[in-house]
């Protein structure tokens, strides 16, 4: 039996495979999408995974560090080092700085830990180039996206930064790159003040009081303990906010990326209805151009049944071909991208399953016009 | 009855109603016989291919009945639902132009009806290349219509018409997109049919010159078929 939508595809086979490879870079934009909104997950859960904390306590009523900002003394961690299941305790700092970077500075979040401490927030894994702080002042370890390497200087503040490690993948929650300085140079980056403005306060008679602080002590628990109840001891006893590991990431996921990845949702779906009626449109427009010879099929007695699986079948394949090249052209394009795009399989199959619904609904409209076309039309006129 | 391929009797089509009434045929009564090669004559819409259309299963008339063959196919209201079938089945179509499915080479669109029916691929095939030796242009059955010439196209178009070995050719100015020498040799063609595979055939013509080489004449004259003879006159023409 002859095949009649593979006959016409292979007539128009140029033609046939433009279009499905304009409706594929469509598809190809839905799949980085989905994997710009996947990226923002990973993006914020890499400072969480590296740390590996069980708890962050952070100041009271906060959601801090990274939703909220958190200020708490540093000395918290020795009083929560010997609370009952508690591992170890380290203080952390988090700020933006801007390092200064030709043509421009490059904005990225510095993490301030001890070099000496037992919390590492450096994971060994991304280090691509020397080392991790060895020593508590004027080193920094600094990630690929910087543009610095091993052995640079940086000038922050009033020090310069020596350069003795380089990390590939680490970003904060927002996808700033990761720089990390020892908890001290943290500090005083943080609280350093020039002359003039340390002249001023003395006037006013105060005193800097903050360069102590740090935006949140992150713990390890003892392993047979319940971490939800060492959590729970440190609200009691040191009217702090505690969050599990599992809490933090709710907080960062829900809180932070949430508004974004459903702006990022609506685009996706926005796309997808675009990329359905564009299919319908190409298919009404092929199926309007062999109107004549449909009528013709119609008046000599092929059944409606060969035309409609003719359309159907042109349908589905130019929906499938589209999710091919879309899927060639995402991961030809995606490198690109200045943010962490992720595309996983999953979603490339729940794409797929999504262009073969479209391409049906599309090919619905196709087949409305070959069961009205008049077989009478294709004579005399 | 034994040799009537189509009959009609008393057959009215109206368009519209009320005020835009048009009565097109009003009580045709006519029949044509297996193996007869009819010419339908008449006026610029005085309804020839509407009559065509509805001999053919395609308009439904107004009243009256029809046969094709030995089967009643419409007596006030069509008797089968399966029309398309019918026309597969029993009828093969001629066009002004060839109208051959462009995406399909010459073979396939001859073997397109065949196989439809559910003959099989290879017998069809078979059948199809018979009928393009008949015609001259078996070398042709790889080519697409479009690497053919206008007389190359309206023999494969014909070659389509008999591939379901059909009872009646329905033929609308078969040779209306064609010169005087192949028109002629189109409807020396059609009469061969006619006469060798016992086919009837109606062809709508306005050419007179093609009307000595048919068997007789249908005219629609105030809204009634009028059968005549080719007349000594016509058949010196």
């Amino acid at each position: 039996m002859i095949n009649l939508a593979q006959k016409d595809v292979k007539h128009t086979l140029g033609k046939f495979l433009v279009t499905a490879m304009g409706v594929g870079m469509l598809l190809g934009i839905v799949l980085i999408m989905m994997g710009v909104y996947r990226g923002m997950m990973v993006d914020a859960e890499v400072l969480l995974d590296d740390i590996k904390a069980d708890l962050w306590v952070v100041q009271e009523d906060t959601l801090g560090p990274f939703a909220e900002a958190s200020r708490i003394h540093e000395d918290l961690k020795d009083t929560i080092r010997v609370i009952d299941g508690i591992k170890s305790a380290e203080a952390l700092t988090f700020q933006n700085i801007q390092l200064p970077q030709k043509p421009k500075p490059v904005r990225v979040v510095a993490v301030g830990y001890d070099p000496f401490g037992t919390v590492n927030p450096i994971n060994p894994e991304r280090l691509v180039a020397g080392h991790g702080l060895t020593k508590d002042h004027y080193q920094i370890v600094v990630s690929d996206k910087t543009g610095f390497k091993v052995g640079d200087t940086i000038h922050l503040v009033r020090n310069d930064y020596h350069v003795v490690g380089v990390t590939h993948g680490s970003v904060s929650s927002g996808a700033d790159p990761l720089v990390y300085v020892s908890l001290k140079d943290a500090q005083e980056l943080q609280f350093s003040y020039t002359n003039n403005r340390i002249r001023s306060d003395r006037a006013r008679g105060f005193k800097n009081s903050e360069a102590t602080m740090v935006n949140t002590i992150v713990a390890r628990v003892k392993p047979g303990y319940d971490v939800d109840a060492v959590a729970q001891d440190i609200r009691r006893f040191k009217h702090k906010s505690v969050y599990t590991a599992a809490q933090q990431k709710t907080i960062l996921t829900k809180n932070l990326v949430e508004r974004a990845s459903k702006q990022i949702g609506m685009f996706t779906a926005i796309l997808i209805v675009v990329s359905t009626i564009i299919i319908a449109l190409i298919i009404y427009t092929m199926t309007l151009e062999k109107m004549k010879e449909i009528t013709i099929m119609k008046l000599v007695g092929i059944p409606n049944s060969m035309i409609i699986k003719m359309i159907a079948q042109e349908t589905l394949l130019l929906g499938f071909l589209a999710f091919i090249f879309g899927n060639i052209f995402s991961h030809l394009i995606y490198s690109k991208f200045p943010k962490r795009v992720v595309l996983l399989i999953p979603d490339a199959w729940t794409l797929f399953i999504v262009v073969i619904i479209a391409s049906i609904l599309a090919s619905l409209v196709g087949i409305r016009k070959v069961i009205k076309a008049d077989p009478a039309s294709a004579i005399g006129g | 009855m034994e040799n009537v391929a189509i009959k009609v009797e008393n057959l009215v089509k109206h368009f519209g109603q009320g005020d835009s009434l048009v009565r097109v045929i009003e009580g045709a009564d006519f029949q044509v016989n297996k193996g007869e090669l009819v010419a339908l004559v008449a006026p610029s819409g005085a309804g020839k291919t509407t009559l065509l259309m509805m001999i053919g299963c395609v308009e439904e008339p107004t009243g009256g009945a029809i046969w094709l063959g030995e089967e009643k196919v419409y007596d006030n209201k069509w008797l089968t639902k399966e029309q398309r079938k019918i026309r597969r089945e029993k009828i093969g179509f001629i066009f002004q132009a060839h109208y051959l499915i462009p995406f399909l080479n010459v073979i396939e669109n001859v073997t397109l009806i065949p196989q439809t029916n559910g003959v099989l691929e290879k017998e069809a095939k078979k059948i199809a290349m018979e009928l393009l030796e008949y015609f001259a242009i078996a070398d042709k059955a790889k080519a697409m219509s479009s690497q053919l010439s206008g007389g190359q196209n309206q023999r494969v178009a014909i070659a389509r018409a008999l591939a379901n070995k059909p009872q009646i050719i329905l033929a609308d100015e078969p040779t209306a997109a064609l010169d005087s020498k192949r028109s002629v040799d189109v409807v020396k063609m059609l009469k061969k049919i006619a006469t060798e595979q016992d086919v009837a055939v109606i062809m709508v013509t306005h050419d007179e010159a093609m009307l000595p080489l048919c068997d007789r004449i249908l005219t629609i004259e105030e809204k009634k078929v009028v059968s005549k003879e080719v007349s000594e006159e016509t058949a010196i023409l």
